[in-house]
């Protein structure tokens, strides 16, 4: 089934709505959900710091809730692996080099983000691991997967709310007077990602500027 | 840089040893790239004169590891300064374009120009400092300086290292199936394991949700967190070197082959599997559910982390300013820890993982190496390189990549790959039991 604009809008609204609940528990705002055959399956939100655990981003949050789900209905791998095949993930920000990692592994077939990641994007910012492909390498080692992504999804937006979290945390946010400007959705194709430096370093520039440390924690 | 092994395991020929695995792959230190610069000898008196006159006209800005003025001593105990005038860029094979400036310069001081090569980039170990020095002097600034082990470790050290090394590969031997990725948190000011936890990717026994805490790994840990190592290694290396395999595969470790969690069997008879719960994954929700339980959350303490983590962020503007922000951030993330350490002593309340190093039998992957980026792990050491998916140097290179917040220290210890076997490490043990 391919997703209208419309469709893609009102995912990433609903990930926001799971940012702003993370911001209401003062975590980083993030979050996403997980959408299979346009019904949302999953979602979640940063829990880096009810957790103690530095890596309970919102993407890891909702895989998890989706493998217990999944076992507890009886299914097996094979059947587990071919969900997340046909799922595709919509998060306020780029996933980071770890969750970027575990989309790979776990094979999702499409990612959509919000802002982008300057300091640890792992879907073109610092590493493109959307792109991972590789011919099977010897026997018993398989083939690393890559899956289609798509950023510049509600940006502004999910500018907005890291910004709010900023702001609630520090008095002198206030005088940050960066301007954010929204990205156009654009996908990321291997071309853009390491033919134009000039599309790489526009929308980076853009976008990043105050919100590069959100998942450090 | 290296360990020995005590005599012991040395004489039969089980030699350990620790290298560092820098943040940038490594160059031959007698092959580094070189860059053509002017230089000329001057006279001592004018040297103060001429090098002010020159970091004016002429200032080494892609250079500014290499030293302006190289001193030498001559035959008769006489000393010969020469200075760096200028970059000499290569046109068709002519280098004789100086600028105006610098020209003047020479003539001025009647100035014998030479060309000559100094290195491109600043050194980043000693060995290579010491080569960099035979062609023009350069400065030496050791990286991560504030990271113990990057200059070596004591003896003392050393064996310390290699008895978790050790119980990291017991660990990782001792399931019912294949060998496995094993990982040991461990609080090196107190010697003391945080954590510690086998790949759980075929068979976690017990349901994925951590917030109860009871999975089989967080048990273990429990056991484990308030031992010292000694008892621990003992116990688990003799009891579990069992199990006699002639044949040893690595197909199970989780690191090197991420993506095959589908192809891989299953154990019969267990429980849940997860296609993310790597040893490093696990070991860190242990030292989490750790502190959860060591310390429960109070409002007050949240308020303090975010405003802590907050103090790292600075807004970045252009790319000269991020290069200096990047500077400042690695400052507050010292004194972050500075201020973590005090609230350790006020409470010892750990921060994640902060000061805490961790032992991992092979190279962990893209996704583990950057989770332990993310919980500010303080050194990793393994033992095995992982050539498939490893991001400690083998694919990508993590400790390297400047734009990450926290930077661990990664060395690698090396071990004989027969270790491996149940025999060669009973063998350890029985040694130095």
């Amino acid at each position: 089934m391919v997703e209208t604009q419309e469709d893609t809008i009102c995912f990433m609204n609903l990930a926001i709505e799971q940012a702003r609940l993370a911001l209401d528990s003062l975590e980083v705002p993030v979050g996403c959900v997980i959408v299979e055959d346009h019904t949302v399956i999953a979602s979640g939100r940063n829990r880096t710091t009810e957790t103690r655990n530095a890596t309970r981003h919102a993407e890891m949050e909702a895989i998890d809730m989706l493998l217990e789900h999944w076992q507890k209905d009886g299914l097996s791998r094979e059947e587990v692996a071919s969900k997340f095949s046909r799922c595709t993930l919509y998060v306020t920000c780029e996933p980071c080099i770890m969750c970027a990692a575990a989309l790979s592994i776990i094979g999702i077939k499409e990612v959509y983000y919000g802002c982008a990641n300057d300091k640890f994007g792992g879907c073109g910012s610092i590493l493109s691991l959307h792109m991972n492909s590789s011919e099977k390498l010897t026997s018993g080692v398989s083939k690393k997967k890559g899956f289609k992504c798509t950023r510049g999804v509600m940006a502004s937006e999910a500018i907005d709310l890291l910004r709010s979290f900023y702001e609630q945390g520090n008095p002198n946010a206030g005088r940050v007077n960066t301007v954010f400007t929204l990205i156009q959705p654009q996908s990321l194709t291997e071309s853009q990602c390491k033919g134009s430096k000039q599309f790489d370093t526009s929308c980076r520039g853009a976008v990043m500027k105050n919100v590069t440390c959100l998942r450090s924690y | 840089m290296t360990g020995s092994t005590d005599g012991r395991a040395a004489s039969s020929s089980n030699c350990w040893k620790i290298i560092h695995i820098p943040d940038k792959p490594p160059i031959p230190p007698d092959n580094q790239p070189t860059t053509i610069v002017h230089a000329a000898a001057i006279e001592p008196q004018h040297a103060n004169t001429i090098v002010r006159k020159l970091n004016q006209i002429a200032p080494l800005e892609n250079l500014r590891h290499v030293k302006r003025v190289h001193k030498r001593c001559l035959d008769e105990g006489k000393i010969q300064l020469f200075v760096v005038l200028c970059m000499a860029p290569e046109n068709d094979g002519k280098c004789n374009h100086m600028p105006e400036e610098v020209l003047e310069l020479v003539t001025l001081y009647q100035l014998s120009t030479f060309i000559t090569k100094v290195c491109t980039y600043a050194a980043s170990t000693k060995e290579e400092w010491e080569e960099q020095c035979k062609l023009w002097p350069t400065s030496f600034h050791p990286p991560t300086y504030n990271i113990d082990g990057i200059t070596g470790f004591s003896e003392e050290d050393s064996q310390s290292i290699f008895r978790f090394m050790k119980f990291a590969v017991s660990l990782a031997k001792s399931g019912v199936g294949s060998v496995v990725n094993a990982a040991v948190i461990v609080d090196p000011s107190t010697m003391q394991v945080i954590a510690s936890s086998r790949d759980q990717v075929l068979s976690c026994n017990t349901p994925i949700k951590k917030n109860n805490g009871e999975t089989c790994c967080s048990r273990l840990s429990e056991a484990t967190q308030y031992d010292t190592i000694e008892t621990e290694d003992r116990q688990s290396l003799l009891s579990k070197c069992s199990f006699n395999d002639a044949k040893l595969t690595y197909n199970c470790v989780s690191c090197l082959n991420p993506w095959s969690w589908l192809e891989q069997k299953l154990h019969t008879g267990s429980g849940s599997w997860h296609p993310l719960q790597h040893a490093a994954i696990v070991a860190i929700e242990n030292s989490a559910a750790r502190e959860r339980d060591l310390f429960p959350m109070n409002g007050h303490i949240a308020d303090e982390f975010v405003h802590e983590d907050y103090k790292a962020l600075s807004p970045t503007g252009s790319p000269w300013k991020r290069q200096k922000i990047n500077l400042a951030n690695v400052k507050d993330d010292e004194n972050m820890n500075c201020q973590k350490n005090g609230l350790r002593s006020d409470s010892s309340r750990p921060y994640l993982c902060t000061g805490y190093d961790i032992y991992l039998v092979w190279e962990p992957c893209t996704m583990c190496a950057m989770a332990l980026v993310h919980q500010r792990i303080r050194r990793i050491f393994y033992a095995f390189p992982n050539s498939s998916d490893g991001a400690l140097g083998s694919v990508h290179r993590l400790q390297g990549e400047k734009s990450l917040n926290h930077h661990y220290a990664v060395f690698r210890v090396l071990i004989p790959v027969d270790v491996l076997k149940s025999e060669a490490l009973f063998a350890i043990t029985a040694e130095n039991g």
